[in-house]
Order: C-alpha cells, then sequence, then structure tokens
C-alpha cells in the first residue's frame, strides 16, 4: 500500500465544509451532553413514578385483596424493570478508545442479550401481577357474574395478555436472531 | 465535566491536525447535512473528552481514528432503524450504474460518488476502506479496527480494486 493510489489523493484533496467549533462550544455541548442524561434518568423515573401511581390509586381505591395483591406485585415488577434497564444503560457506557470492532461487537452483545432475555428482566416481572390483577378482577365478589362467564372473562383477558407478551418476545426474539448473524459475520470478518 | 488546560491543550491540537479526518469521515458516514454537522460535533466533543483520558498506550493519531469511528458506528448504528440496510459492493455496483455518470470526471462529483458508495457499505469495510482512503497501512487500519492485519490486507486489496472498477466504468459511460 505505498503506492499512492489516485482515489486516496482524491479523498484527501476534498473540499471541507464550513465548520468551527471553539473550545467554548466543545465544553458547553459536553456539560449538555451530562445534563441531557440526568434529563432522560429523570424522564424515566417520572414515567416509573406515574405508572406507580396510577396503579397505587387503583390498590387504595379498591376493597379487593386479590385486586390490590395484584396491583402491588405489578408495581414491584414495574420498580424490577426499572432498575434492570438502569443497569441495562449503565452497562451500556462503554470505552470510546477501544479498537472499532470491539466497541461495536460489545453494543451488538449487549443489545442481543437484552432482546434474548427479555422474558426474564421485561415479562416475568409483570406476569405474576398480571395474573393475580385479571383474576382478581375476574372474581371479585363485587362483580354479579355466573362463574362461567367470570372464567371465560379471566381466561380471555389472561390470553390477551400472553398474547401480547409472546409478540413482545417473539419480535425480540427475531431481533436477537439477526444481531446474532451480525455478531458472527463481525468475528468472521476479524479473522 | 471540568475541563484541564492541558486537555483542552491537547484538544486544540487534535483539532488542528485531525479535523479534516473527522470532517471526511463524517462526510462518508451521513449524507443529511445538518445530521452530519451534529455527527461531527459529536466526534469534536467525544475527542475532547477521551484526550482526559489518553495514555499513550496507543499513538494519538490511533487514538483519534478509534474515538472518531467508534462516534461514526453508533451514529450509523442509531440511524440503521430508518435507513436502508448495508450492501455489498456487488449492489453498490447497481446503484453507481443507475445513476447519470456522463459528468462525473468532475472531482466534486466523483468525490460525492465516492461517499456515497462508501455509505452504503456495511461494517467492517466502510471502516476499513475510509481508512485507506486516509493513507493508513494494513497494520495502522488493524490497530484502529480491530479486525487481523491479513484480514485487512485482503479486504483493502478486494475493496479498493472494486472501487477503481466502479469508477472507470463510470468515465467509461
Amino acid at each position: 500500500m505505498s503506492d499512492r493510489d489516485p482515489l486516496q489523493t482524491l479523498w484527501t484533496a476534498q473540499e471541507q465544509e464550513p465548520f468551527d467549533m471553539s473550545l467554548t462550544d466543545i465544553h458547553e455541548r459536553a456539560a449538555r451532553f451530562q445534563s441531557r442524561i440526568r434529563q432522560r434518568n429523570l424522564v424515566e423515573y417520572a414515567t416509573g413514578g406515574i405508572v406507580i401511581f396510577a396503579f397505587g390509586a387503583i390498590a387504595l381505591e379498591t376493597p379487593d385483596v386479590g385486586v390490590r395483591i395484584g396491583v402491588a406485585l405489578i408495581i414491584l415488577g414495574v420498580l424490577y424493570i426499572h432498575w434492570r434497564l438502569a443497569t441495562l444503560a449503565g452497562a451500556a457506557a462503554k470505552d470510546p478508545s477501544v479498537a472499532w470492532a470491539e466497541f461495536h461487537r460489545a453494543e451488538l452483545v449487549r443489545q442481543r442479550d437484552a432482546m434474548r432475555s427479555v422474558w426474564a428482566w421485561y415479562l416475568a416481572p409483570l406476569s405474576p401481577g398480571a395474573i393475580v390483577y385479571i383474576a382478581a378482577c375476574a372474581f371479585a365478589p363485587s362483580v354479579d357474574l355466573p362463574f362461567a362467564a367470570r372464567l371465560a372473562f379471566a381466561l380471555l383477558g389472561a390470553a390477551w395478555v400472553a398474547g401480547v407478551f409472546f409478540g413482545v418476545a417473539w419480535l425480540n426474539r427475531r431481533r436477537a436472531e439477526k444481531l446474532d448473524a451480525e455478531i458472527a459475520a463481525l468475528d468472521h470478518a476479524r479473522e | 465535566m471540568r475541563a484541564s488546560l492541558e486537555q483542552d491543550a491537547r484538544y486544540a491540537a487534535a483539532a488542528a491536525e485531525f479535523g479534516g479526518v473527522l470532517q471526511r469521515l463524517a462526510r462518508a458516514t451521513e449524507a443529511d447535512r445538518e445530521r452530519r454537522r451534529d455527527l461531527l460535533q459529536e466526534m469534536h466533543v467525544a475527542v475532547w473528552r477521551s484526550l482526559a483520558a489518553f495514555d499513550g498506550r496507543c499513538s494519538l493519531r490511533t487514538w483519534i481514528y478509534r474515538i472518531a469511528h467508534n462516534v461514526a458506528a453508533s451514529h450509523v448504528d442509531k440511524q440503521r432503524r430508518v435507513n436502508r440496510p448495508w450492501a455489498g459492493l456487488e449492489s453498490v455496483e447497481q446503484l453507481a450504474s443507475a445513476q447519470n455518470v456522463a459528468a462525473e470526471v468532475e472531482d466534486n462529483e466523483a468525490i460525492e460518488r465516492l461517499h456515497r458508495i462508501i455509505r452504503r457499505l456495511g461494517p467492517p469495510d466502510r471502516q476499513i476502506i475510509t481508512l485507506y482512503l486516509e493513507g493508513l497501512d494494513a497494520a495502522e487500519i488493524a490497530e484502529v479496527t480491530g479486525v487481523s492485519p491479513g484480514a485487512v490486507a485482503t479486504r483493502v486489496s478486494r475493496l479498493k480494486a472494486e472501487l477503481a472498477r466502479l469508477f472507470r466504468e463510470a468515465q467509461n459511460v
């Protein structure tokens, strides 16, 4: 690669677009970056807070113990998901000075693992609360329905939740498989 | 984040030496002018931030290229959900032959054509070809990308032959 390729000459001689970024701009943008992270965390906590507040209000309003337990389990599930998201976001802070392939591979692996384990950190924590909540609503003493109708309501509710959960898991699994293929291609290309 | 004078001085020197490299990489990564400007600013900020931790375990040149390419990779990763998928050189060829290439002997158009081809390449071809075009040798490209020197040499040879062929064909149309 010692001979100068005409394309290299063309490349390095290309006209530069006007660009000016002072040290003050750099400092300000770096500070904005930190504040964006803080804002994003605040939004995530606020969203979690709203969900907990809404479900908490339901739990306080309803006299049914089963519904209260279901809501409490959903709140615990949401708290767990937030904790896991914070852990995953923390793990995303990568060293940008490593070689590109290591950097890129770490990101692909992180995304793949998060998608592959979506059952464990996203769906499973919400499942107990959803099941208890649906069952408690269906069999609440205050609802005047025959047993068959209550059972049908519970089963339909459970089927709907299961359908949504399986859909989420299936989409994540497909994406994880694509990422697996990308990781394999990257490993192959590095050798 | 508190900036040290030493960090600022290192950045100023690095920006003076590698500003053109960052700009060319940003152009090879992002076609949209506004997003490209944001990407370039992001690269400069990443370089400045990284220089607080620069410990000389590799050359400054390798360090800057790594930072810039990793920022570019993150940008592509964010954008690719809405963009077209990557292509191999075979399908890039179709893209090229579909263009009106009569006037592309002009340098500006040729360089834009080159950028269009590079933006369509997937990893690690995009990283390798941009580093090759900057004049890095196989060992240096391997150090920046983490791809083995042998694999770099093979890919560079194939990529430059294909690029040269695409340009020759374009000029003959």
